[in-house]
This record gives C-alpha cells, sequence and structure tokens, in this order.
C-alpha cells in the first residue's frame, strides 16, 4: 500500500471571509465553521477562537487535538467510519495542512484535564503550544447523556478537521513524500538481508473518555488485527480518550505517529517494516489474555526478527505492555518497549505497575509525576477552575493569580508514548 | 499494602483483576476479581445475580485467608 503525502506548510492562522490558504497562512470562515458543527442536535452552542505559537493563552480542558487533511486522490476519506465511509485508508494521496491544528476543548465530559500552554514553561511539554491551533469550544444540549457527549465533541473535532482540511485540496504541496510498505511476501522478498520489524500499536480502550476507534469501532470489541501504517496517516485511528492527558495520544499524534514515519524512513534501507499490528487494553484479566495471546500469535505468523511495542496509558495497561512483550519475546522475537513513567515526585518509586526480566530494552518518554508551575496567561480559552481536581492536580493548585502547580500529567501529551516529545531518561 | 501487612504477621488476600501484576507486587494469596473498573461487582447481571457474585467472591476470599500457602498461590 502506497501513500503521497502533501505537505502544506502553515505559517499563521487568520479569521477570514473566506476559508482557504493563502501564502501559508489559513484563513478560517468562522461562521461557515460554526454553522457547520452546529449541525449536530446533540450541541447548544460552538464556538470557535484561535490560538497561535508565542501567544500568552492557556487552552484547558483539552479532550483532542486534530491535523486538518484532505484525501486528494484514492479511495476513502478521512476519519473512515466517522466522517467518510468505511472505505480502506491508506493509498493514493493525501493533503496535509502542517503547521495547523484543531483543538477541542472547554467543558468537556467527566474528567476536566489537559492543558496546552501556548507560551512559557508549559509550552515546552505539550507539541500543541507550536502549531497554530483553531480551538473549538461547544456547550451540549441539557441533560444529554454523557457517554453522547463525548461522542458530540469526538464527532465535532474531526468535523472541523475535515472542513479546514478541504481548502488544501487544490494548493500546490511545499513537500511530497511517499511512504508505501508492500503485500508480506512481496516486502519481504525484496529486501531478504534486512531484518524484518513488526510495530505492536497499542490503543486505549477502557471505557467512557478511556477509548479508541479504528474505523469506527471501538477497539474494545475487537480482536488484534493487522494495518499497514499509512492507513494511520489517514486518520483510521481515533482518540476518544483524554484523561491524565500527558500520555494518551490525541487524532494528531495517531496522525503523526512518530513510530510509523521513523520505521518507514528507515524501511528498505537499515530495516524491513513488515506492518503494524492494532491492539487494545482492556479492563478484564480474560481480554487481556485473549489479545496478547493474539498478537503474539500474529506476530509469530508474520515472521519478524524484532517487535516495537508501544503503550498508551499507564497502570494496568502495564500489564498489557508486559504480557505482550513476555510472549512475543518467548516466540524468540526481540522487542522493545516504549512507555512513559509514574515514578512519583522525586523520581525515586517503582516507575510501572508490571514488569519482566525480558523487558531488557525499554524507553521511557519521562516521568509523569514532575511538577511544574505555570504561570499565568492573559488569556483564557476555556474554565481552569479544575486545575485542583484534574489528575496531575491537588487542592490548592490553582492559585488566586492564575497560575497553576501540577504535574505533567495534566499537560496534553507532555510523556507521549509514541516519543512525540523530547524528553526521555536514561539510566548509567 | 499487602506485603507490608504480611510483614507484622497478618495473612493477607489480594483480591484483584490484573492477576499478573498482583504475582509481580509479591501477593502470596490471590483472588481474581471482575474488571478494573468494577472489581467486586458487575453492572450487567441483575441485582439479585450480583448479590450472589459478591458472597461467592468474598466467602473465596476467606477461605484463601485460612488456606496454607507455602508461596504464590492463585485461587481461581
Amino acid at each position: 500500500m502506497r501513500l503521497e503525502l502533501g505537505y502544506i506548510q502553515i505559517n499563521d492562522v487568520k479569521f477570514g471571509n473566506k476559508t482557504e490558504v493563502v501564502d501559508h497562512t489559513l484563513y478560517v470562515n468562522k461562521e461557515e465553521l460554526i454553522a457547520h458543527l452546529s449541525d449536530d442536535d446533540r450541541l447548544a452552542k460552538v464556538e470557535v477562537e484561535l490560538a497561535k505559537p508565542g501567544e500568552s493563552i492557556r487552552i484547558m480542558p483539552v479532550k483532542d487535538v486534530i491535523e486538518p487533511r484532505v484525501k486528494v486522490e484514492g479511495p476513502g476519506g478521512m476519519f473512515p467510519g466517522f466522517v467518510s465511509n468505511e472505505e480502506q485508508v491508506g493509498s493514493g494521496r493525501t493533503h496535509v495542512l502542517k503547521g495547523a491544528a484543531v483543538v477541542t476543548a472547554g467543558e468537556v465530559v467527566g474528567f476536566q484535564e489537559g492543558i496546552i500552554d501556548m507560551t512559557g514553561p508549559g509550552a515546552d511539554y505539550t507539541p500543541f503550544a507550536h502549531t497554530n491551533n483553531v480551538v473549538i469550544l461547544a456547550d451540549p444540549v441539557e441533560g444529554l447523556a454523557k457517554h453522547q457527549h463525548e461522542a458530540a465533541l469526538r464527532i465535532m473535532g474531526l468535523k472541523a478537521a475535515t472542513y479546514l482540511g478541504e481548502v488544501g485540496r487544490n494548493v500546490e504541496p511545499d513537500e511530497v513524500v511517499d511512504y508505501e510498505v508492500a503485500p508480506l511476501f512481496e516486502n519481504a522478498a525484496k529486501y531478504p538481508d534486512l531484518p524484518k520489524v513488526v510495530y505492536v500499536y497499542m490503543l486505549q480502550s477502557q471505557g467512557l473518555l478511556h477509548d479508541t476507534y479504528y474505523y469506527g469501532i471501538d477497539v474494545k470489541e475487537m480482536v488484534p488485527t493487522i494495518m499497514y501504517p499509512t492507513e494511520a496517516m489517514d486518520g483510521a485511528i481515533v482518540s476518544g480518550n483524554c484523561v491524565s492527558a500527558c500520555d494518551k495520544n490525541t487524532s494528531f499524534h495517531h496522525q503523526n505517529s512518530p513510530v510509523i514515519y521513523d520505521l518507514l524512513e528507515k524501511h528498505g534501507k537499515e530495516i524491513c517494516f513488515l506492518g503494524c499490528i492494532v491492539t487494545n487494553e482492556n479492563v478484564t484479566l480474560a481480554d487481556k489474555n485473549r489479545s496478547s495471546n493474539m498478537v503474539a500469535k500474529l506476530v509469530e505468523f508474520l515472521g519478524p526478527d524484532g517487535a516495537i511495542i508501544s503503550e498508551e496509558g499507564f497502570g494496568n495497561p502495564d500489564a498489557d505492555l508486559i504480557m505482550n512483550c513476555n510472549k512475543i519475546e518467548s516466540l524468540g522475537v526481540k522487542t522493545v518497549l516504549l512507555t512513559d513513567e509514574y515514578a512519583g515526585r522525586d523520581g525515586a518509586s517503582q516507575s510501572l505497575a508490571d514488569s519482566s526480566p525480558k523487558a531488557d530494552a525499554v524507553v521511557t518518554a519521562g516521568n509523569a509525576n514532575e511538577v511544574i508551575e505555570l504561570p499565568p496567561m492573559d488569556r483564557l480559552i476555556g474554565n481552569s477552575a479544575p486545575a485542583d481536581k484534574i489528575a496531575g492536580g491537588f487542592d490548592g493548585s490553582l492559585r488566586a493569580d492564575g497560575s497553576i502547580e501540577v504535574e505533567i500529567q495534566a499537560i496534553t501529551g507532555a510523556t507521549n508514548e509514541l516519543g512525540f516529545n523530547k524528553m526521555t531518561a536514561r539510566g548509567y | 499494602m499487602v506485603k507490608e501487612i504480611e510483614r507484622a504477621g497478618i495473612p493477607v488476600v489480594h483480591m484483584c483483576t490484573v492477576v499478573p501484576i498482583s504475582i509481580t507486587v509479591g501477593a502470596n494469596r490471590i483472588v481474581p476479581t471482575v474488571a478494573i473498573p468494577h472489581p467486586l461487582g458487575n453492572p450487567k447481571l441483575s441485582l439479585e445475580d450480583e448479590k450472589k457474585l459478591r458472597r461467592k467472591l468474598v466467602e473465596k476470599a476467606l477461605e484463601a485467608l485460612q488456606t496454607e500457602v507455602s508461596g504464590q498461590h492463585v485461587f481461581e
């Protein structure tokens, strides 16, 4: 499967009379976008704000971040199973508004976490301080059930990203990059001397605000399956989770997973990248056993030399991570695990809830319990009152001057386990 | 907590959903439970059936507490 990605660099975002890209600036017709998103009887009111890198703006609570993209050639459209039909995606050509992002924020469902500071020390911890953000806030109609509220906000974000992405359809990209992984036998025959690698892509799937979707399917309802890497670039995986926002993959992360892009970069040069195994992190031991068994079976079936396994979240998903590791290593296939740590504020506590002697190659994206002081910002988009109650917050987190003392756990993407950030920890 | 209480000479049963974690942390008497969001209940059952399930789990734990073990043991 081969996909061309056309990158259209976006350096600025402004409101305008017409939604379009002119000279690397994304103009947004606010009224038209609001009208487009208001076509959902679960939402009472939709607002749109802009937030650019370097501005003194705090966005919270953040639910999801999505990159505007559009399918220019080939089957299907963005976010299959949601805003497009269930066509197989990942081939043809897709245009990307690189440097722009949709952020869904404001009052979300249940847990009110996820902070993005566009400047100051917090900006170093979130990649979305460095994107030109179109922030969407929405109020649900009165009495809307929580799971419906979550679904409405999730789909609203995908619709906004699709609406904005559409203006890139006829823009000449600044750069076009080809990504290709051939069918298994053809792929392996092309690179017989290179080590074969598969990627085990673990997705959070633990209930309301802890769910992820693949072609519209709630992944807790599926058994592990095989995915071409380019499918993720077309939005095949969608986030429905934001609790402990530091290590939850937003939809933007799924579209831009560094694991996938880096493996494709090395594909045919240093390694032979066979593809991805998409799996879940469910709440019963039976499900954990079943899924890790099937992951190991698919790994055996594909016959790689090594597997990279990324976790999403922490706590009991550490058990899924270790079960995947143990079972894959038992096949004689080497593994590298990607995770983060909850090692206490001083970093001295046990980092993961589970471990194994077989897990001898582990990359960490940092310690989520590290405390940071976020100074007050000139403008707040959303609501900062929940700061005392969010995961990583505590009584007194939010101070009278608007500053927030909080664990980096609360910052969107701070310890992203796909390695999207620059942070790590090393043992000597 | 399981290990510290046992260190004080009081036997402990660890009732938990993710048995592998319980084994890693070193619990000796382990009773597997239902699911992470609801270890000792099951909202899919009727109230009557759920009560039966809860009683069964507690009785199993009490039985485990009185059972001699020579190492880590999972009471399935």
